[in-house]
């Protein structure tokens, strides 16, 4: 394979021009993302029904450390037939349509406006500026199956399959630099696109609000079936061995 | 006296873990991680490794960031982390994308011109 001969120009006005577009995007996004997102409003049920399901987990974990007339006083007010908290609280099933709730669309709206809209007039852009040109060369051999991957915009049959073209590159940027936006943003930052296109493939951008209905049932089921087994029984013999020992 | 007492006890004694000191100890391990895998990638492409020599060059620095953890935790490791061996497998692969990125990057940079 013949080695080819790259102008130097490319370099400073094709190939790194793209990794800094990319990288600064990134931030960009982030920040914009920051100033349009909306404060989730929580409704006071809700946090009320989470705590419940929080304190009736504590309960079945660590239950074993009461006495047991205290767990059971603790599971009769959750589980009692007439009066526990999972029996007499009746919630709506809140699966409703989310297109009918505005505020819930206009999240919608911003979601694109600040994810999907960026990445079709960046990439379109790139694709238009700097179409055309090979920029580098991945230093370990490939085969031909990656040449669409890597060699986007150049149609060349006889190229080597290690050289890449700036758009390609451009892709292999925005997947790439994903744990680095981590590393100088901190977790769960808006700036990375390749989860938006997860989400877009997935199909599921909106996570239903679980239902604190079914939820409960569960819950009182688990408690209900919670044997009370004390883990102190020994408690007392342990600590005259300890006092023997020592 | 004590340690024929131990013996005898067969219950292994149950160790409780801090869940959010240990999702704060994985972010930590990450943030090596990535720093890791785009220093040893721009190191690999400075030098122009290509082929396998590049991806040897990744095991090598993995394994070095992982000893440098271990000497770092020292004896008393299982205060930190639960598992030392999930400390050099786990984000072996993103760590290696990152590493691609930048040996790639560098290695055009450098060598390809």
């Amino acid at each position: 394979m013949v080695e080819l001969l790259l102008d130097p120009k490319i370099r400073l006005w094709v190939f790194l021009p793209i990794v800094v577009i990319t990288f600064l995007v990134g931030i960009v996004r982030h920040y914009v993302s920051i100033i349009l997102s909306s404060q989730k409003k929580i409704e006071l049920i809700q946090v009320q029904d989470s705590q419940v399901m929080i304190r009736a987990r504590l309960l079945r974990e660590n239950g074993k450390y009461l006495p047991r007339q205290s767990f059971a006083m603790r599971r009769h007010w959750f589980n009692n037939e007439e009066t526990g908290y999972f029996k007499v609280q009746k919630r709506p099933s809140n699966a409703q349509n989310p297109m009918t709730d505005p505020g819930m669309m206009t999240d919608m709206l911003k979601g694109n406006v600040t994810n999907v809209l960026p990445m079709i007039v960046i990439g379109g852009w790139i694709n238009w500026m700097f179409s055309g040109f090979l920029t580098t060369k991945v230093p370990f051999p490939l085969t031909l199956r990656f040449k669409p991957m890597l060699q986007r915009g150049v149609e060349l049959a006889y190229l080597d399959a290690s050289w890449v073209s700036s758009a390609s590159w451009y892709f292999l940027n925005v997947f790439g630099l994903r744990t680095i936006y981590a590393l100088v943003l901190g977790e769960n930052n808006a700036a990375d696109q390749s989860k938006v296109m997860q989400e877009q493939m997935s199909g599921a951008a909106m996570a239903m609000p679980p239902d604190p209905k079914a939820a409960f049932k569960a819950e009182w089921e688990a408690l209900e079936i919670t044997e009370h087994r004390w883990a102190l029984v020994t408690a007392e013999a342990d600590l005259l061995l300890q006092n023997n020992v020592s | 006296m004590s340690v024929s007492l131990k013996a005898n006890d067969n219950k292994p004694e149950p160790i409780a873990y801090s869940e959010a000191a240990l999702r704060n100890n994985a972010i930590v391990v990450e943030y090596c991680r990535t720093s890791m895998s785009a220093l040893s990638g721009s190191t690999a492409g400075v030098l122009g490794l290509t082929s396998l020599n590049g991806f040897a060059f990744y095991m090598f620095a993995v394994i070095i960031l992982w000893v440098m953890f271990m000497i770092k935790a020292g004896p008393n490791w299982p205060k930190y982390y639960v598992s030392r061996q999930s400390i050099l497998t786990n984000g072996f692969f993103g760590g290696l994308f990152t590493y691609v990125l930048f040996w790639t990057f560098i290695y055009g940079m450098v060598h390809v011109y």
